[in-house]
């Protein structure tokens, strides 16, 4: 009897391959689709439930409100590491406008530009870490090169302890960012000048627009896509480099160098204080899609977003 | 219009590089002599350079068990990204119910930066019973959005003539996927491949969080451990960190155009 029912109850050709391949797209995406709800979209709302509870490892959790906000706001050391994240992301765009020179330089017509482009684009792609520690070396103040080279030229007269100076402690680490996060800015720019026509350039060098004037009106307003990118993602960087800060100075001189990654860590797995960490990812979070929706209307529209058809 | 001179281009492109690789020449000089560790002013060119500090990384640290423990999670990671954002790319090419809904997670889940997730994500890693695994290592990489954009766009690309052609013949669906897509996406599956293996590689945050015995250990928590315990006191750690950025770097030399190509897919619209 079931048998013939579902036989008499078979769909239509057509709607069963609909079905099977329903079935087949939703098997593919599957395996991704939960990566991400583990690992992206579980973990934002787990943080959230978090931020207002009272909750640490073998303990049964407890609503608290707003406490933890509450916290955040008396808190010295969150303020500051606020302070320093933002002058972090503030840095990003003197990378990009470096970054923004050399692609033009490189994409000039000289000899030996490729060797040019993989000198400058070579320390991107290397480990952070090792990164960090190059940089501690350069920065060191007995026998660090750019003390040497400060010294013999008599810019200073005694070493200057940059990595343990109040002062220079997180300029010299933005310096190490800029340094790594610049062959990766000129690339993506080098991209978006590569698909200017070259017919605009011509075409205005007829009309007597001098070369300053290209640049102005041609090249920086078709570059816009590309520089927001840049600047989505050197911001993105700028939130979320840990390694460098935490190899470093480890957020030191006292937390001269805190970010609020750097932050949250300390909070969550050196104080196993889950709660307010996750409190302050909250905050962090939110931080982060404001500068993005900010630089989004800036920019204009949806500029530089993955396009998706 | 190209009558300028091309020396000052050359100049300032030359000062960079110098200041680009400026500090590779310092560590590696240090790594092969150690002088200017105690002694004030450092010497431009090496001095009897010898390779005694590259033989003791090998007394001081585990070295071959980071490196292979790294190995393995980076092996991990790399193949089931590419299979897993194969998978989805391709399932993003067809057309289904809820496409839209799923196209704006991804993209919003773009947003999340993993740094964002560090408290949940080790709960529930530690939940699942992977804390110190090299699953738990690797299992936050197993797919990644970026990268499934650039294998919808390589699907997309293939002629819709093809597929139907080999739908007519017969094929089932994973087989045109196996037989047709996939060898026409060889560029993409290389720039998965480099990218992956490069985060993956490259990654502190996670292992430094989900890492408890010393056998499990990567390179780059090897490097920090190190670094804490001996201080800046011995070239050995500029060994250690020419040991590590070398494989790196021979990589990237190699497979650069993949890699930029898997860089700037977001940047060009496509």
């Amino acid at each position: 009897m079931a048998v013939a029912s579902a036989v008499a109850y078979r769909p239509p050709r057509l709607a069963r391959k609909r079905t099977r391949q329903a079935v087949l797209v939703w098997c593919f995406l599957a395996p991704s689709l939960a990566i991400f709800l583990l690992y992206r979209i579980i973990p934002l709302l787990w943080n959230v439930v978090l931020s207002f509870a009272d909750w640490a490892p073998l303990r049964t959790i407890r609503w608290a409100g707003l406490d933890q906000y509450e916290e955040m706001l008396h808190d010295d050391v969150f303020w500051e590491a606020l302070w320093n994240t933002l002058l972090f992301i503030a840095s990003a765009p003197v990378g990009i406008v470096i970054a923004l020179g050399l692609a033009l330089l490189v994409s000039s017509e000289i000899r030996g530009r490729d060797v040019y482009r993989t000198i400058i684009f070579i320390s991107y792609p290397l480990m952070t870490v090792a990164v960090a520690i190059i940089w501690r070396w350069l920065f060191d103040e007995r026998v660090g090169l750019i003390n040497y080279v400060a010294r013999s030229l008599h810019l200073v007269d005694r070493p200057i302890q940059f990595l343990n100076s109040f002062v220079w402690a997180l300029p010299s680490v933005i310096v190490a960012n800029i340094w790594q996060m610049l062959g990766f800015y000129m690339i993506i720019l080098l991209t978006g000048l590569q698909n200017i026509p070259p017919n605009l350039y011509e075409a205005a060098a007829i009309d007597g627009a001098n070369a300053r004037r290209r640049f102005w009106r041609i090249t920086l307003p078709l570059l816009k896509p590309s520089l927001f990118l840049c600047i989505v993602i050197g911001m993105l960087n700028s939130f979320t480099s840990f390694d460098l800060v935490y190899v470093m100075t480890g957020g030191g001189p006292g937390r001269a160098t805190e970010l609020l990654v750097t932050y949250i860590y300390k909070l969550g797995f050196s104080q196993t204080r889950f709660d307010y960490a996750a409190a302050v990812t909250i905050v962090f979070f939110a931080l982060l899609v404001a500068i993005a929706w900010m630089a989004n209307r800036l920019s204009g529209g949806n500029a530089g977003a993955v396009e998706t058809d | 219009m190209h009558r300028y001179p091309r020396w000052p281009i050359h100049l300032v492109l030359v000062g960079v590089s110098f200041l680009m690789l400026i500090p590779f020449y310092w560590v590696l000089k240090t790594s092969v002599t150690g002088e200017n560790i105690f002694a004030y002013p450092p010497s431009i060119l090496p001095k009897s350079p010898h390779p005694f500090y590259y033989v003791d990384v090998w007394y001081y640290i585990p070295f071959a068990r980071y490196f292979a423990n790294s190995v393995a999670v980076s092996m991990i990671a790399v193949i089931a990204n590419v299979v897993l954002n194969a998978m989805a790319g391709y399932a993003l090419t067809r057309d289904f119910p809820a496409k839209a809904f799923v196209l704006l997670l991804f993209l919003s889940c773009m947003m999340v930066p993993f740094q964002a997730t560090i408290i949940p994500a080790y709960l529930i890693t530690g939940r699942l019973g992977l804390l110190d695994s090299y699953l738990g290592l690797a299992l936050p990489q197993f797919s990644t959005i970026v990268c499934i954009f650039v294998f919808k766009a390589s699907f997309d690309a293939v002629p819709r003539s093809l597929i139907d052609a080999a739908r007519i013949d017969g094929l089932a669906e994973w087989r045109i996927v196996w037989k047709v897509m996939l060898p026409l996406a060889k560029g993409a599956i290389a720039t998965n491949v480099i990218l992956a293996f490069i985060w993956s590689w490259n990654n502190f945050l996670w292992p430094l969080i989900v890492t408890r015995s010393a056998d499990m250990q990567t390179l780059p928590l090897g490097l920090a451990r190190f670094l804490s315990y001996q201080e800046d006191t011995t070239g050995a750690l500029y060994a250690f960190c020419i040991m590590v950025l070398a494989p790196g770097i021979l990589l990237f030399l190699l497979a650069q155009k993949e890699f930029i190509r898997g860089l700037t897919s977001g940047a060009t619209k496509g």
